[in-house]
């Protein structure tokens, strides 16, 4: 089996020969039933026995495939033609999969992956290891048929950075998986072994996750359907709705105003389709949440028919948000969403950003503990629950209350060890994290009606994502001051996080120039 | 790292501030409001064009038009003035900062170790008059750090000074 020499090997391999069936399969199942339907039928109406057309209701269709004069009409009328010209077809359709299945061929080693695709057009496509920001394991419902899975690397970039691996064996994907993790995760000398390849066995410095991965992983928690379901229809978007039938249904009883409202359910109803689609998406793509604790990471396994698996390496993190929206209060539920640089900033595909869809808070913290270890949990009971200045808080003055008069009590900034929490929002409540080791760079802002009552807005920048880490009408001296302890903590961040990995796997160590490090980078130390 | 703050943030002093501050600022080369002031007034010509004739051949009303537009392209040449004036920017010891605006102020500081690359870029007005501007980006699209107006061999120090400082303290993203 290919988890014992696995693909991480640097070998080329290839995919698995179904991929191409699976990957165009949907269209060509279709174009094969439709080509066979046609076929069936002329079957049956040459042998006379013309059940499709009874009447004349099928005049055009006759007239189109089997009306006289036409020699190429008539040759397809033939069935054996037809079967055959099908069959050609169908053979060149798959000597064309075949060939193309020939050609793609993925490597794992020197420091990177790649994919070669194509025969006429080559892609030729690699992503170096240190570059890895999460790899996924995605299986489509045909693809769950057939025990298939495809493996998505996700390196930082633009929108097309992706390297997808389509298909593989569910049991091979995983192990490959686990194994790209490990290299792009884990350790450099790991990932700088001369050969490329991975000494599985030994000298692993994981400790209690190693070869058996999967079964390293710790289930940490899962989240019911029920309640996700609860919790999604409870939504701005289905609230606003509601409130806006409940208005109709009671306007329509009033005679005076009764037709103006009926007039207008037709122009509710793409709109009620537009909330019930996006509703329905969410549930299918956060159903049967389940998170497992890998160790380096945290794995996240949602999807009610479009099943996923995505490993988010904690250090990949770049800021955690915590959010109550108003009607989830009675149910004390939140839901955890973090940035993670590479995943894209999409609002439309959170497959990647949501670590909790919906969850008690206590759950939360258990995963915020993961995800973020620096962070007491005394902090962030106070960011999301808490006002006042107590706790080190240091929040926006009275002269914000015009800005902000219900929450200008609860919008501050405090800093947490390793970690700048920020709070805000009475109605829905908002708590984000931002390590500042990730902190990219900073703002202060300065509206002209701010710029009036002496306030400014503050705004720390990190990889995109859903999460945004601003806080807004601070006095304008807090602001500068917020600037300047922020600025100085992520400047002793960065010292202490390990510098980027320049590693080139592919060169000799001896080029890489640590020289260019000055405070010494540990691995160097280390060796 | 948990240490408490040194100086309670209130009575902290602090060097980069909205309005300036003792720092050594520098501005930004003063051909960059003569650009676009020349911008300025490439655009506002052809209304100028067109009402003028208007009221020359139809109505003398449109001379009132003729007259809204001169006002309104003053007003923004005056607006371009201060908005050049008031951007500038400083090398920190681990950031640039980058000031700009008088009614809108910002104030955006780029550690050297974020810094992925530098733009530098010059159109052909820029570079009659001997400037470009200078876009330092981060792995955040979102961080702006845009320098417009820099005397161009300016620029291109600066270029290589970020490089330089960028590789020294680079940090993983």
């Amino acid at each position: 089996m290919s988890a014992e020499a696995p693909d991480g090997s640097g070998e080329w391999r290839r995919l698995h020969p179904l991929s191409p069936l699976l990957r165009g399969g949907v269209v060509l199942v279709g174009l094969v039933g439709y080509a066979a339907s046609q076929i069936y039928e002329n079957v049956l109406s040459s042998v006379g026995l013309d059940v499709f057309a009874p009447d004349d209701g099928d005049v055009e269709f006759d007239d189109g495939s089997s009306g006289p004069g036409d020699p190429v009409d008539q040759a397809l009328a033939h069935p054996f033609i037809a079967l055959a010209l099908l069959a050609a077809f169908l053979g060149l359709v798959a000597l064309a999969n075949w060939v193309a299945w020939r050609f793609a061929r993925f490597r794992v080693g020197g420091g990177q992956v790649e994919l070669r695709q194509g025969v006429l057009f080559r892609q030729h496509r690699q992503v170096r290891l240190e570059r890895v920001q999460a790899v996924e394991l995605s299986r489509p419902l045909i693809g769950r048929l057939l025990g298939l899975a495809r493996v998505v690397v996700q390196s930082a970039g633009g929108a097309d950075s992706t390297l997808t691996l389509s298909y593989l064996e569910l049991g091979r994907a995983e192990a490959l998986r686990e194994h790209l993790l490990d290299l792009a995760g884990r350790s450099d000398e790991v990932a700088l072994d001369p050969s490329g390849a991975l000494a599985r066995d030994g000298a692993q410095p994981r400790g209690p996750s190693s070869p058996v991965l999967d079964a390293a992983a710790r289930p940490v928690l899962e989240v019911p359907n029920g309640r996700l379901f609860v919790a999604t229809i409870l939504h701005g978007s289905t609230i606003a709705l509601g409130l806006i039938l409940l208005l109709g249904a009671t306007a329509a009883g009033v005679r005076s105003v009764g037709p103006l409202a009926l007039a207008g359910v037709p122009a509710m109803i793409p709109v009620a389709i537009g909330v019930a689609y996006s509703r329905v998406k969410q549930l299918l793509v956060h159903g049967n949440f389940h998170l497992a604790d890998t160790g380096t990471g945290v794995r996240v396994q949602e999807g009610l028919t479009d099943l996923r698996t995505t490993t988010i390496p904690i250090h990949r993190i770049q800021a955690l948000e915590l959010v109550q929206p108003l009607w989830w209060r009675r149910f004390g539920w939140w839901r955890l969403r973090v940035n993670v640089a590479g995943s894209g900033s999409s609002e439309e595909d959170d497959h990647d950003t949501t670590l909790l869809p919906v969850g008690t808070l206590e759950e939360a913290r258990v995963v915020l503990s993961l995800l973020a270890p620096g962070v007491p949990t005394a902090a962030w009971g106070a960011a999301v629950l808490g006002d006042g200045p107590d706790g080190g808080w240091q929040g926006v003055s009275e002269r914000a209350r015009p800005f902000d008069p219900l929450s200008y009590r609860r919008n501050a900034w405090t800093d947490a060890a390793g970690a700048v929490l920020l709070r805000s929002g009475r109605w829905t409540r908002r708590a984000v994290a931002v390590p500042y080791a990730r902190i990219q760079s900073l703002s202060v802002r300065q509206g002209w009606l701010e710029g009036r009552r002496g306030l400014a807005t503050v705004h720390i920048v990190t990889a995109p994502g859903p999460v945004d880490a601003s806080l807004a009408h601070l006095d304008a001296h807090a602001a500068e001051v917020f600037l300047d302890v922020i600025a100085d903590r992520a400047r002793i961040a960065r010292r202490r996080a390990e510098p980027a990995r320049p590693y080139l796997a592919a060169d000799p160590p001896g080029l890489v120039d640590w020289v260019r490090h000055p405070q010494g980078s540990p691995d160097t130390e280390r060796r | 790292m948990a240490d408490p703050l040194p100086v309670p943030p209130a009575a902290r002093s602090v060097s980069v501030t909205l309005h300036g501050g003792d720092l050594p600022w520098r501005p930004v080369s003063p051909m960059l409001t003569r650009v676009r002031l020349i911008t300025l007034a490439l655009a506002v010509a052809p209304a100028l064009v067109v009402t003028v004739v208007l009221g020359v051949l139809l109505t003398s009303w449109a001379l009132l038009g003729a007259v809204a537009v001169v006002l309104v392209g003053l007003w923004a040449a005056w607006l371009v003035a201060r908005q050049v004036s008031s951007i500038s920017w400083v090398e920190l010891d681990e950031e640039i900062v980058i000031r700009k605006g008088r009614l809108f102020r910002t104030l955006v500081s780029v550690p050297y170790g974020r810094l992925q690359y530098v733009d530098i870029q010059s159109g052909p007005l820029a570079r009659a008059h001997g400037i470009a501007s200078c876009e330092i980006h981060t792995a955040s699209p979102e961080s702006d750090g845009q320098l417009p107006g820099l005397p161009v061999a300016e620029a291109e120090a600066l270029r290589a000074r970020l490089a330089a400082r960028g590789e020294a303290q680079r940090a993983g993203l």
